[in-house]
Formats: structure tokens, C-alpha cells, sequence
């Protein structure tokens, strides 16, 4: 087992770990040596197992201060005979922790041995592993035991609930889709904010997608959230970092195991679609008339040349009344993921080989991904003190997109034409779902490798020398497309085809030493120095060919389009990072603990002039439940405080923002087109309909990475015997140099230019509570209780004129747009402003619904807004016009703070989870509040004077207001999972494990939230979609 | 395996790492992979011509020559900020977005001259090919510069490429002499460096196009200095020998070169497959063939109303020939006070502005005064238009132009007879009357360039140069003093980012 690898690592940390041992766990033990020994002797036996229910092969049975003993077969049997009744045995195995047992007359004597290491709670930190009691940093580590009968395409999805601290989104429920992923607030603007993921010391880059693998393979994962702890990673620290463990081979027989999990998905709540076209017609005639508009729904052909029936006709002979949604969606979408895994150990070598075959459909018709997926890992002794390391992981994925179905299709209109063709509503009818279906292609292939070797060096016993290259080569293609008939993309073009090729790699190589010695039994020295280098790059092509004559072959020769109208590009990246590392812990007396950290950092994406950073912290705890005057209190198993503080950054920034940059584009020259190339490029688009350029091209030479300074003050509580666990967490997190771009003057013939500018602030606290409740033979209920709250803060955004940030002149706030311009207000609805959270929600306030004209121009409102029916705007500043400066902070979409509870519970052989996960405080946009057949009926009328919803109007442009704003405060029943689980005697059947389970996630949410779900994307902004999948998942799994 | 095998394998793994953290740029140009040879230069050249077209400069044309005059007019839904410009709100002229756009993009053009400029002489290829782009970048960076100052007076002399933050902000010019000089400086290099091309190249300036622009230039500092406009008056150069600077380069022009003259009949001047005409001295290098606005031309859609969304059909002069048009945007609107300002005669007006439109079958579908919005100008029609796509390129420099330039600044001579003249009687007008004296000879030379030049973003600068800007309809009701209309006013965005204006 992993931990058990870990020591063979670190023997001095082994010594040191026994010395813990021996103080914290053998102590209470101590008293049973001590009983007497008499009576007559008898035969004893029993099985020796570990805590896992596998046989112990070879463990030691000593009958105490007697030169008495045997080992334990086969089949984990021992048998002793002659035993004195009063003796007490000794049951010791390596790598366990020893238990001593009193006969007191019994002739059977089953023992479970504890994994000393599972006892120690071993963690794995950057570039070395610490016990988690001498954790000076904040680290939050999750067995994937918990999550083991979920299935999922990559980790981090469930991981959401499961660590304070860490926050989790999975907004999108399509079929491979990643998830978005925080340690402790955003802290960067610009930059990105996802925190770094390293697989068994290999950097493989931003968190949210790990597809690669599988989460069955993975033993443990560790966030690293303060300063100390992530800091060793340097300028990528500062959103912090998750390591994930992946397993190895397994000590004693060798084992076959089968995971078999089949998922069935259905809707949590019913579709919100239009089921009675008459109903709709009259509010669509109403909305139109309201508008001054031609009603459609006359029994007329419309301007658009559709022939839209009367309402009478749709109330009598009108039978149309298509279900778009029951064509387009699955009834039941389907999911399976086979996983089959193989252990085995020899002396010398231990070897972890799993292969995955992972299917999941869509919710959509012909929307699918799947993936195969194999993961070797083989550890071998080549000496005593020499040991090979070898994992490689392949990857092979398959997505079929097809996700953006018109589910809301007006149902009045059929499937097919009388004909048996598809029923277009006219030649540029581009969302007839069945058509696009059965004619669009748009399939995407991915493949990765990572590969990875290790030398471990055990030098002498107290140094160690870790040599380690990892490689990542990964690649994609997107094969698309678009017929002429039925899309966008293929009427406009005739026929479009597209072929889009990426590849990467990523090479790390890495060597560092770990010194650990104790000195004069109280002074524990641990040093860790390293060096590494780290190269990646990444290339794409982009084909795509125009006019194809014959569309049979789609795009398998793209050859067959118009040569003159290909489309070519392509693009190329590259970034190298040197760095230094080291740390030092330092434990004086097991009582109190220091650790210092630094890495110098050299990257290829800084300018000259920044090129290499430097990331120092420290941390200091103190153990004062090893002090007497706390251990005379007889209240805490554990009481330490630690302390850290550091600096770590973040260099999410893309290449070459350093070097000057020139454009390209096209000139008519006398009658030809030429490729004209010169100083400044386009680098994005801006103005109404973002048909202005925006200019870049300046380097700024001295562009860094973002700083975060945090400092984290931690508590860990331990009671009853440790059943009861808090870790409570405070931490304060500045992040400051912010990548922003600054405007430059007109005249430069530029626009924009990368600078390091504004301030960022998240602060937040952190609590977990574990508690075992019950724990014995037939019992075991246990819990762990997470609440997180960050509260994040703007602090600067630059000089305001070169930062071009507007100003509210009502309230002074200084802001600027963040975001998505939406369409529906014509504008943004974020803003990034000084003194509030990220991304808050800037629009006017209401005050109901106009009821007469009078109110309407009484309010400051002016043309058809002050129309009874209409919002009422408020007029803030009372001035008699509502304008701009009207406009306020009306929401935000961060949450004040999220909450999980998971329950478990065994009996005999059964089992429980319940998790549930809670989001409270977030503001969500529902853009679909007045789109919907479920509020629109409720609109404003004469007859009808509410205040709700104001009158049905096409074309009202409407303004971004408190309107539109709902609490997006939800509890989810995440999951429930039920298992049994049988041992078998293994000589009878081959089997000597099985487990069946049913697991339901997302089994019900309780929420105000009017749309179909809440768990939006961080901007808080909800665009509908459909509701959100409860997933019913059958288990088994069988152990050979 | 012995200690030292071990070692050796060790510390090999880690200087593997040893590496160079240098950014080469990869799939992009800069200034270490550029401007190395002729192609290089040809393609910056043509990456400084490119910047006229975008769309944030090419539509400015109209809308800052024509549109704040009686000329033009918008309609009531146009961008708030083209709605200021017409109707001289000057309060919010220092946030316009036009005019930002306007300003920015001539400097633009002017970075991308200053990167000709300064890299070229450099590089290594032969000499009368880097004469021939250097020169074009001159004339560029002063067409450029003539765009500016014309509008804002005293703006950023920007003389050299911008490659640091250091050099992003320029100080303002110190006064009109200096504003000019460099217009004058620059053209008079591009004259001594350019060829004189064989016929016409669309898209390319040369000697002509130069001798033209720094005809117009001189001709603009003598009228504004005679007409005592504001900072002009102050300026050192004397009025007579600028006239005489006119006069001289536009007779070079008219007399010393074959390529260029004019076109016998109005229709051809326009004629959008008559991209080498002889008229043409300097257009835009659109096609209808190109991807995005800029690329090609939407210029059409601009002047020409909505009808019905369908072809339109226009006659063609007295023929009954009729060419097919998309239908528009209506965004430049002719002021009918200036439509019935033409002689009746005047075919400029009969021929060139149109009040009926026709369908497939020679059927009149719609006429002004009735269901036609406004008489349309259709100088700018593209009969093989593909959608919005049009292959129309405005003129930057037209030889009637340059034939009146001559004539007012040499005055009452023979061959400015000559010249006015023909032009009026192309126009289907009679001769001007003999014998006028300097001043009227001028001013009816001024009259005549206002029928002639009319939508091709002209207007707008007579006025300014003889201080009449003034007296247009809105500046009056609006009550403005000469320091708001005679010069449009820095942006405010350009005054808080340039260190040097703060």
C-alpha cells in the first residue's frame, strides 16, 4: 500500500513515527504488561487480519515474557498450544502497529492489526510527505474512500463538499465536462484562478479537468492551502495546489478486482416548456399587440414567410402539438464505467496495473463521450537502497457534441413535412434539432500519455535522493461538419468542413533530497533541497474548407471545398520554468514544530527584467497537548496551534506578453489581395457589437507574476479519544501586482498593454469537524461537518484614467465592467468594483410594476418606460431622471459561505452514506424570469394590476435591475449510497470479496431558486438549460 | 552499482535542466524577424495603407467632412455620438466615440509610417524599391497628420515609431507652424522618393498623389491664414507664396505627368469597375472579395435608404440603361436644402443624386418627393455587390480635385479657366464668367468644388479653411464661440493617458 511505500522512503522518518508511536499510542497499553500470568495452559488460534479484512501472512504471535510463538499461515491462521490461560499475546507484523492481547481463557482469538502509518496519517506535501499530527500548514487531505461509489470522469467533481476551503462547481452537465475549481476565493482578475494539480509529484497543470484518471485509481488527495504548504510550489502557488496520489501495488496476495457501475440519469424536475399552444399564441398575440406589432398567431403566412394558424384554428382543427423536448432528450441516459484492476507484490517489486472502459451518454440524443483509460505503476528494489519508480497513464477519449438541441421548439410546428422532409420554417431555419442530429458532425478525439520515472536513494539512513522525470504528451482533433442545409455555418458557406488539431507537452524533471535525523532524542531535523526544471509547449492547426459540390464524404476530404475559400491558422506556444526549492522542519521535543519554505522561480514568461521570483514562508505550531499541564487537563487528545505565513504567486498569464508583437492582415494592393504585416495586433474586440478593434503590441518588460501574501492561524482539536476531530482555520490572503492591461494614449497607436496593477483581497475561515459516534463490531456512525467562508474584497484596480474605470457619480464608486455583455440587457451585468466582492451584479433598482402613467412619470421615468406595465426603475438620487447614476450594487454572486455534512453508518455488513452540500447566500441572474410558460401567464395586465411581472411587450429593451436578481441559496441531498458487502471464504469460491451498492447524487435540492437549478457558474448568471440530472448508480464490485 | 555510478546518473538528471529562459517569439512577427527584406517593406507599407480602411477610420470620411455640414444629416436612431456630431453638441465632443476613433486610427496609420521610416533604411535590398516605400510612407504619415490637424489643430507630434511605454506619450505640437511642417516636410520627401506610376494603382499613392496632398495642404494654411482663422493667424508662413506653393505642385499635377486627368463623363468617374480611371489619383483598396468590413466596402448601405429590403434598380445618366443596388441603412441623408441648392441643370445633381429608384422591370418602385425617404447620392454604388459585400473604394484624391486646387490658388488665369471650366461643363453647366477678379474668381472656385466634391468628405474642410464653420445652421442656434468650432477637441481619454497633456 501507498503508506507503506512511503516509509521504505524515509526510514529516519519511520524512527521518528515509532518514537511518536511510543508516546501517543503504546502508552495506554503499557498497563496490560503487567498482569499476572497463571492457570492452566490451553490452545489458542485465530485469524490475523488487517483493517481492511485481508489475511496477514507471516505476522508474529508471541506469548508474552515466554519464549513461546508461531507466524501466521497461509491463510492468516496461527495456532498455538500450551498457552497459559492468564498469558497475554503479542500480534506483530511489519508496518503494523503491535497489539497485545489477554487470553483470559479463550481459546479463539481473531485480531485485526492496525496500518501504523494508516494510525499516523501520513500527508503528502510537495516533494515529500509529513505526518499529518506535524502538519505546520494548512492541508486539507481526502481519502477517495469516500467517494469511491460515485462514478465520474475526473476527481474533481467529487470532491465538491469534501474539504473546507475548496470550492466546486459543476455547472455543466454534459458528458466529460470538467468542473470549476477554488482554494479559498479567486485571487487574480486577469490571470487564472484555478489551483495547480500534481499527480504523483508530476505538475500537470490547472485543476478542473483531470479526465486522464481514473478516480478509482486514486488513493488520496491533498489541498494545499495556506502559504506554507503551497508556497514550495512557488509562482504557481497561489491558488493553491492539489496533489493527487494515485494507488500502487498492493502488499500480501495478489488481487483481481472488478468495478462494475452502471448509472441511469433522469430530470429532477419537469421541464418548464409550452404544452398548450393556445395559451401560448395568446401571449405571444398579446406581447405583439402590446408592442404595437401584427400579432403572429392569424392565421396568416408571417413576414418570414411561416404560416402561423389562428388561435381559433389552434383551439379546433390545429393538430400539431409537437413534444421537441421528448424527441431531443434520452428518457433515461445511460452511463457505465468498468474498471478492472490488478495488485501484486514480490519482495523486490510491487505492481498496480488498472484499465477503464468508461461510456456516458448525454442527455441529448447522439450526445456521448467515452474514454479508455490504463494506468501501470511498478515499484522495484533494484538494491537495498536503491528503488525504480514507473507509472505511465494512457488516455484515450471520444466526444460526440451534440448539446445544443432547440428542446424549446415552438411545438405548433411538426417533425417532417408532408413530404417526409424535415419541416423548416424557412430556408434559414437553423435549429431544427432532428435535422441538425442526423446531418451535423462535430466529434472530437483525445489521447494523452504521462509517463513518469523515479529514482529513490536511500544514501544513508537519514538522506535521500529523489530523481524524477515526467512526460505528458497530449493531443486532440475536432472533426466537424456543418450541411448546407439545416446550419448556419453551412448555408452561408455552402457546406463547411473543419478539421482542429492541438497537441501539448509538458516535460518535468526534478531531483531533490530529503535529510532527516533526530538529534539528542529531542531535536528532529528535516531538510528537503531540489531543483526543477519544467518545459511545455503547445501547438495547434486549424483547417476548415468552404463550398463543398458533393457533402457525402462531410469532412473526410476537405480537399473537395472551393480551394479559394480554405481557411488556414495556426498557433504555437512555449514556456520553460527553472526553479530552486527547499524546506526545513524543524521539531524541538515533539512539542514545537517550525518549517521554513522557499522557491526561486526562473520562467520564461516573465520579462528580463522580472525573471526570477522568490517565495518564502514559514510556519510555526505548537503541540500543547504534549505539554503535562495540558495532558493534566485529561480534555484534549489534541491541541495545536499553528501559524504560518508566505508569499506565493501565479503566472497565468499567456506567452510572449513580454515581446513586442507585430499584426498581420490583408490589403486590395492594385487588384490582388497582400498580406500586409507591422507593429501592433489585435488582440480582442470592444465597442457596441465589438466591431472596434482593440490594439496590442507594446512589451512591457517588466511584467511578473501576482503575489499573494497569506497568513493562516489553525487550530487542531482532538477529544474522546480523538473520536472527536476540529480543525478550524483563519486565513487572510492578499494578492497584489495583478496582471491587469492598462490603456495607453491614443496616439501611441495602441490600445492596451499587460501591466501589474491592483489589489485583491479574500479572507475567510475554515472549520471541519470529524466525529466517530459509534465504532464496534456491528456498529460503526461516524460524521464530518465542513463550513467555509470567504469573504473577498477589491482593493485597487490601478490608476483609475490608465485603468479607464468609470465612476458612479451618485455613490462614487469607481468600477469596471466584468464579464458577459448579455444580449437580453444589452449590456454587462458584473462589475469589478473597489470595496466590493468579485464580479458583484450592477444594474438599477425596482420598485415594482408602473400602474399608471402618472407613477411612471412621477418616478423619473420618461417614453414607453414609464408606461403602466412597465419596470419601475428608481430614481436614487431623486434628481427627476433615471440615468446611469442610478444604477447601484444590487447582488453578488458569492456565496456567504458553504456547508457540507456527510453521515456514515455501518451495520455488520451494511453501510450508508448521506452527503449533503449547502450553498448559502449567492445572488443568481435568472435571465429566464419572464421567458418562461411558467411566469408568463402571470404578467401585468389592466385587468390584472400585479406587481410582479410587468406586461407582456415584445421588443422591451429591457435594463439590467434587482428584477432579475434571485437567492441562490440551495441544499442539495448530494448523495446517498447503500452497500452491503460479503466476505467469502476463499477456498470455496473464488471470490473473496464482493460488494453491492446503489448510490442516487443530486436525489433532491431544496432552494428558492425559481429556474431549474442554482449551481451557475461563478458570475452567477443562469441561462436556463435544462434541469439539473439525478443520477442513479448500480454498484458491484468483486475482489479475486 | 557503485556510489560513484550513482552519482553520476544522479547529477546528470539534474544538469539535463540546465537551459535558456529566453522567449523567442514563435508564429508571430516582431521587430526581430521583420522588416529584413523588400516583401517585408511592401507588406508594412501596405499594413499602413490598411489601417484608412477599418472601419473606425474609412466611415469618417463622411462623417467628419460631410456630415456636421448642411450637406448630410443622420437619422434618429444613429449612435448617439454620430447624432452629436451632426448636430454640434460640442459638450460631448471630448468623449465622442467617432472622434476617438478618428484620432486614434490617424495615428495608427502614423506608427505604422514611422515603422517604414525607421526600419527600412536598414534593411538590405535595393535602393529604388526602398526609395519607393519609404516614400509612400511619407505620404502616409502625412495624410495622416493632415487628417489631424485639419480636425484638432495642435495635436501629438508623434515623429518616430512607438516600441516602449516611454514613447506612448508625445508632446503637442508648439503651434500651427510646426503642425504643418511636418505635412509639408514629409510630402515634399515622398515627391523627390516616389515614381510616377504608369496607370493608376488602386490602393498605391506615388509622386502625383503626393504633389497633390501637399497641393491641398498649402492651399489649406493659405486660405486659413488669408481667412484669419483661428491659430492660423499666428502662423510665421506668408499667404501669397503658400498660394504660389498650391498653384506650383498643382500644376505639376496637371502638366507634368500623363497618368491622370479627367474623365469625360461623371458616370465613368464613379464607375466602381473603373478602378484604374484617370480621376483616380488616390482610393481605398477594398473588394467585395475581402472577409470582413474593411476588407470590402459597405459604404453603399450608408447613403442609399431602406426601400424593401430587395434589389433596387437606378438609371443610368439619359441612357435607359439601369445597374442593380442593394437598398440601405439610411444613415448619411441628403439635406434637401442642399439637394435644391444645384442648378436645375446640373447633372452632378440629375445624374449623381437620385430621387427615383426603379425595379427589375424599369417600374418606378419609389421616388422623392413620395416614398423615397431623401434624393440619395450614388456616387458610391456597386452594381456587382455580393450582399453587404461592395468593391466600392471612396476617393482619397480625385484629379478634379487637384484641377480646382489649381484654380483657386493661382487664380484668374487661363488655365484655371480652362480647367473650372471643363469641370462645369462635364456638369452640363455653362462657363464661368470671365475676367473676375482674384477674391471672386476664388470664391466661385469655392462653389464650385461644394457641387463637385459633394459626399466625398471635402465640404467640411472649405469651410473650416475660410472660417465659415461659424455660420453653419447648428453652430448658430447653438451659440458657439470660435474656439469650439473651429477645431474639434482633444479626447479627453488621449489628454488623461498622454503623460505629456496632463
Amino acid at each position: 500500500m501507498n503508506m507503506k511505500m512511503k516509509r521504505k522512503k524515509q526510514p529516519s522518518l519511520l524512527l521518528f513515527y515509532c518514537l511518536a508511536i511510543m508516546l501517543c499510542w503504546i502508552t495506554p497499553h503499557v498497563t496490560f504488561a503487567s498482569i499476572e500470568q497463571e492457570g492452566d495452559p490451553i490452545n489458542v488460534s485465530g485469524y490475523v487480519k488487517n483493517s481492511q479484512g485481508e489475511v496477514l501472512i507471516g505476522a508474529t504471535v508471541k506469548v508474552k515474557g515466554e519464549p513461546m510463538g508461531t507466524v501466521t499461515d497461509i491463510n492468516g491462521f496461527y495456532n498455538l498450544k500450551g498457552v497459559p490461560k492468564n498469558a497475554v499475546l503479542e500480534f506483530s507484523y511489519v508496518g503494523f502497529q503491535s497489539q497485545e492481547i489477554p487470553i483470559e481463557g479463550r481459546s479463539r482469538i481473531d485480531v485485526v492489526l492496525v496500518d501504523n502509518l494508516q494510525l499516523q496519517e501520513i500527508v503528502v506535501v510537495g516533494y515529500g510527505t509529513v505526518k499529518k499530527s506535524d502538519l505546520t500548514g494548512s492541508v486539507a487531505s481526502i481519502k477517495t474512500d469516500v467517494v469511491k461509489d460515485i462514478p465520474a470522469n475526473s476527481i474533481e467533481g467529487l470532491l465538491q463538499g469534501r474539504a473546507a476551503g475548496l470550492q466546486i462547481v459543476n455547472s455543466s452537465q454534459d458528458p466529460g465536462a470538467g468542473s470549476i475549481v477554488r482554494i479559498r476565493g479567486a485571487s487574480s482578475l486577469r490571470g487564472s484562478n484555478s489551483p495547480l494539480i500534481v499527480v504523483d509529484g508530476f505538475p500537470l497543470g490547472e485543476a478542473g479537468d483531470l479526465k486522464q484518471i481514473n478516480p478509482i485509481d486514486i488513493e488520496s488527495v491533498e489541498i494545499l492551502k495556506d502559504a506554507s504548504a503551497s508556497a514550495i510550489y512557488g509562482s504557481r502557488g497561489a491558488n493553491g495546489v492539489i496533489l493527487v496520489t494515485t494507488k500502487e501495488g498492493h502488499i500480501g496476495k495478489p488481487t483481481i478486482q472488478i468495478k462494475q457501475q452502471l448509472v441511469m440519469s433522469e430530470f429532477t424536475s419537469k421541464l418548464n416548456l409550452w404544452r398548450d399552444p393556445v395559451l401560448m399564441a395568446l401571449l405571444s398575440n398579446e406581447a405583439r399587440t402590446n408592442a404595437g406589432l401584427s400579432p403572429l398567431y392569424v392565421g396568416e403566412v408571417s413576414s418570414t414567410g411561416i404560416y402561423y394558424p389562428s388561435v381559433e384554428e389552434l383551439m379546433t382543427t390545429w393538430k400539431t402539438n409537437t413534444r421537441w423536448d421528448e424527441l431531443v432528450f434520452r428518457d433515461a441516459p445511460l452511463s457505465n464505467n468498468t474498471t478492472l484492476s490488478f495488485s501484486n507484490s514480490t519482495e523486490r517489486t510491487r505492481i498496480n496495473f488498472s484499465a477503464n472502459y468508461f461510456t456516458d451518454q448525454g442527455v441529448y440524443i447522439k450526445d456521448n463521450y467515452d474514454k479508455l483509460g490504463f494506468n501501470l505503476k511498478v515499484d522495484h528494489k533494484l538494491y537495498d537502497n536503491l528503488n525504480l519508480r514507473f507509472s505511465d497513464i494512457l488516455y484515450l477519449g471520444n466526444r460526440n457534441t451534440n448539446n445544443d438541441l432547440a428542446y424549446w421548439r415552438n411545438p405548433i410546428f411538426p417533425v417532417y413535412d408532408e413530404n417526409g422532409d424535415y419541416y423548416l420554417t424557412s430556408s434559414n431555419d437553423y435549429s431544427h434539432p432532428i435535422a441538425i442530429s442526423d446531418h451535423r458532425k462535430n466529434q472530437t478525439k483525445m489521447f494523452d500519455n504521462i509517463g513518469s520515472a523515479a529514482l529513490e536513494w536511500q544514501v544513508f539512513p537519514s538522506l535521500q535522493l529523489t530523481s524524477q522525470l515526467n512526460y505528458k504528451y497530449g493531443k486532440s482533433t475536432q472533426d466537424a461538419y456543418y450541411p448546407k442545409k439545416y446550419t448556419e455555418a453551412g448555408t452561408f458557406n455552402n457546406g463547411q468542413g473543419v478539421i482542429n488539431n492541438w497537441e501539448g507537452q509538458n516535460f518535468v524533471t526534478e531531483t531533490y533530497a530529503n535529510f532527516q535525523k533526530l538529534v539528542a532524542d529531542r531535536h528532529d531535523i528535516g531538510v528537503m533541497v531540489g531543483h526543477s526544471y519544467e518545459y511545455s509547449m503547445s501547438r495547434s492547426s486549424y483547417l476548415q474548407a468552404n463550398d463543398f459540390v458533393n457533402e457525402a464524404l462531410k469532412n473526410e476530404n476537405m480537399s473537395a471545398g472551393n480551394p479559394e475559400k480554405n481557411v488556414i491558422s495556426n498557433g504555437y506556444s512555449e514556456s520553460k520554468l527553472l526553479s530552486y526549492l527547499a524546506r526545513i522542519n524543524y521539531t524541538y521535543n515533539n512539542k514545537y514544530l517550525l518549517t521554513f519554505t522557499s522557491r526561486a522561480d526562473a520562467s520564461s514568461k516573465f520579462g528580463k527584467d522580472n525573471r526570477w521570483a522568490f517565495f518564502p514562508s514559514g510556519a510555526i505550531s505548537w503541540k500543547a497537548h504534549e505539554e503535562n499541564f495540558v495532558k493534566n487537563l485529561n480534555l484534549f487528545n489534541e491541541l495545536k496551534f499553528r501559524f504560518s505565513y508566505g508569499i506565493s504567486g501565479n503566472q497565468g498569464i499567456s506567452p510572449y506578453q513580454t515581446l513586442s508583437r507585430y499584426g498581420t492582415g490583408k490589403y486590395y494592393n492594385d487588384g490582388n489581395w497582400v498580406t500586409t504585416i507591422g507593429p501592433g495586433y489585435v488582440s480582442g474586440w470592444t465597442g457596441p457589437g465589438w466591431i472596434y478593434r482593440v490594439w496590442s503590441g507594446i512589451p512591457n518588460p517588466g511584467l511578473k507574476w501576482e503575489t499573494t501574501s497569506q497568513s493562516d492561524f489553525g487550530i487542531d482539536l482532538g477529544f474522546f479519544n480523538r473520536r472527536l476531530r476540529v480543525t478550524f482555520d483563519y486565513y487572510n490572503k492578499l494578492t497584489y501586482d495583478l496582471l491587469r492591461e492598462r490603456n495607453l494614449a491614443l496616439s501611441s497607436g495602441y490600445d492596451k498593454m499587460w501591466v501589474n496593477d491592483g489589489k485583491l483581497r479574500n479572507r475567510g475561515i475554515e472549520l471541519t469537524v470529524d466525529g466517530i459516534i459509534l465504532d464496534n463490531n456491528d456498529w460503526t456512525l461516524s460524521g464530518t461537518f465542513i463550513f467555509s467562508k470567504n469573504k473577498n474584497k477589491v482593493l485597487d484596480l490601478g490608476n483609475t484614467l490608465e485603468s479607464g474605470l468609470i465612476t458612479n457619480e451618485r455613490t462614487d464608486l469607481l468600477f469596471e465592467y466584468s464579464g458577459n455583455n448579455l444580449e437580453q440587457y444589452r449590456g454587462y451585468t458584473n462589475i469589478l468594483a473597489i470595496g466590493h466582492p468579485v464580479n458583484v451584479f450592477y444594474g438599477y433598482k425596482t420598485d415594482g410594476i408602473i400602474q399608471t402613467l402618472a407613477e411612471g412619470l412621477e418616478a423619473g421615468l420618461t417614453g414607453e418606460y414609464a408606461m403602466p406595465g412597465e419596470y419601475k426603475y428608481v430614481d436614487l438620487d431623486k434628481n427627476g431622471v433615471v440615468d446611469e447614476n442610478d444604477k447601484d450594487v444590487i447582488g453578488d454572486p458569492n456565496p456567504d459561505f458553504t456547508c457540507s455534512l456527510s453521515l456514515n453508518a455501518r451495520w455488520r455488513n451494511f453501510d450508508a452514506e448521506i452527503f449533503l452540500n449547502g450553498v448559502v447566500g449567492n445572488d443568481v441572474v435568472n435571465t429566464q424570469a419572464f421567458n418562461q410558460p411558467s411566469n408568463q401567464p402571470l404578467r401585468w395586465t389592466p385587468d390584472n394590476p400585479t406587481n410582479k411581472y410587468p406586461s407582456l411587450r415584445d421588443g422591451r429593451q429591457v435594463m439590467f435591475s434587482d428584477w432579475w436578481i434571485e437567492d441562490g441559496s440551495f441544499l442539495r441531498v448530494q448523495n446517498l449510497t447503500l452497500g452491503y458487502t460479503v466476505k467469502l471464504p476463499s477456498e470455496k469460491i473464488v471470490a473473496s470479496k464482493l460488494r453491492l451498492y446503489v448510490n442516487a447524487s443530486n436525489l433532491y435540492t431544496f432552494t428558492n431558486f425559481k429556474g431549474y437549478d442554482p449551481e451557475v457558474d461563478l458570475l452567477g448568471v443562469y441561462y436556463g438549460g435544462y434541469p439539473r440530472l439525478r443520477n442513479w448508480t448500480f454498484g458491484i464490485d468483486i475482489t479475486f | 552499482m557503485n556510489t560513484k555510478i550513482k552519482l553520476v546518473i544522479f547529477f546528470s538528471i539534474a544538469l539535463f535542466t540546465a537551459c535558456n529562459l529566453d522567449e523567442y517569439p514563435y508564429g508571430f512577427y516582431s521587430e526581430d524577424n521583420f522588416f529584413k527584406t523588400a516583401e517585408d517593406a511592401e507588406a508594412a507599407v501596405n499594413y499602413a495603407y490598411g489601417t484608412l480602411n477599418y472601419l473606425e477610420y474609412s466611415r469618417s470620411i463622411f462623417f467628419l467632412g460631410d456630415m456636421p455640414t448642411e450637406m448630410l444629416t443622420t437619422k434618429s436612431d444613429a449612435s448617439v455620438h454620430n447624432q452629436d456630431l451632426n448636430n454640434w453638441k460640442v459638450i460631448n465632443f471630448k468623449t465622442n466615440e467617432t472622434l476617438e476613433n478618428f484620432f486614434k486610427y490617424a495615428y495608427i496609420g502614423i506608427n505604422r509610417a514611422n515603422a517604414v521610416i525607421k526600419k527600412v533604411p536598414d534593411a538590405d535590398f535595393d535602393t529604388k524599391l526602398k526609395n519607393q516605400y519609404l516614400g509612400e510612407a511619407y505620404f502616409l504619415r502625412a495624410w495622416n497628420y493632415f487628417n489631424l490637424v485639419r480636425n484638432f489643430g495642435l495635436v501629438p507630434m508623434h515623429y518616430s515609431l512607438v516600441e516602449t511605454l516611454e514613447q506612448t506619450s508625445a508632446g503637442l505640437a508648439a503651434d500651427m507652424d510646426e503642425a504643418w511642417g511636418i505635412i509639408f516636410t514629409d510630402c515634399r520627401k515622398a515627391i523627390e522618393l516616389l515614381p510616377v506610376y504608369e496607370q493608376p494603382k488602386i490602393g498605391r499613392a506615388d509622386r502625383v498623389a503626393a504633389q497633390s496632398l501637399l497641393a491641398k495642404a498649402y492651399l489649406y494654411v493659405a486660405s486659413a491664414k488669408e481667412n484669419n482663422v483661428l491659430l492660423y493667424r499666428d502662423m510665421k508662413r506668408d499667404v501669397t507664396q503658400m498660394y504660389d506653393s498650391a498653384a506650383y505642385f498643382a500644376n505639376e499635377v496637371i502638366t507634368k505627368q500623363n497618368t491622370y486627368g479627367f474623365e469625360d463623363n461623371l458616370l465613368s468617374i464613379y464607375d466602381v469597375e473603373n478602378p484604374r480611371g484617370k480621376e483616380k489619383i488616390f482610393i481605398m483598396g477594398m473588394d467585395r472579395t475581402g472577409q470582413t468590413e474593411g476588407e470590402y466596402s459597405k459604404i453603399s448601405k450608408m447613403f442609399i435608404p431602406y426601400i424593401d429590403g430587395a434589389t433596387i434598380y437606378l438609371k443610368q445618366g439619359d441612357t435607359d440603361e439601369f445597374i442593380p443596388s442593394h437598398d440601405g441603412w439610411g444613415e448619411y441623408r441628403t439635406e434637401i436644402d442642399f439637394y435644391n441648392a444645384y442648378d436645375a441643370n446640373d447633372r452632378r445633381k440629375n445624374h449623381l443624386i437620385v430621387n427615383k429608384v426603379y425595379d427589375a422591370n424599369g417600374q418606378v418602385k419609389s421616388e422623392y418627393p413620395g416614398d423615397l425617404l431623401y434624393p440619395f447620392c450614388r456616387k458610391y454604388i456597386d452594381p456587382e455587390f455580393e450582399g453587404d459585400k461592395t468593391s466600392t473604394r471612396p476617393f482619397l484624391i480625385r484629379y478634379s480635385d487637384i484641377a480646382l486646387i489649381y484654380a483657386e490658388a493661382a487664380g484668374p488665369n487661363d488655365l484655371s479657366y480652362n480647367l473650372v471650366n471643363y469641370i462645369r461643363s462635364r456638369a452640363g453647366l455653362g462657363n464661368l464668367r470671365p475676367g473676375l477678379s482674384t477674391a471672386d474668381f476664388r470664391n466661385e472656385v469655392r462653389k464650385e468644388r461644394k457641387f463637385e466634391m459633394a459626399f466625398e468628405g471635402d465640404y467640411m474642410y472649405d469651410l473650416r479653411r475660410c472660417n465659415k464653420i461659424g455660420e453653419i445652421k447648428e453652430v448658430v442656434d447653438a451659440g458657439l464661440t470660435e474656439n469650439q468650432y473651429t477645431f474639434y477637441p482633444i479626447p479627453q481619454a488621449e489628454i488623461n493617458l498622454n503623460g505629456e497633456l496632463r
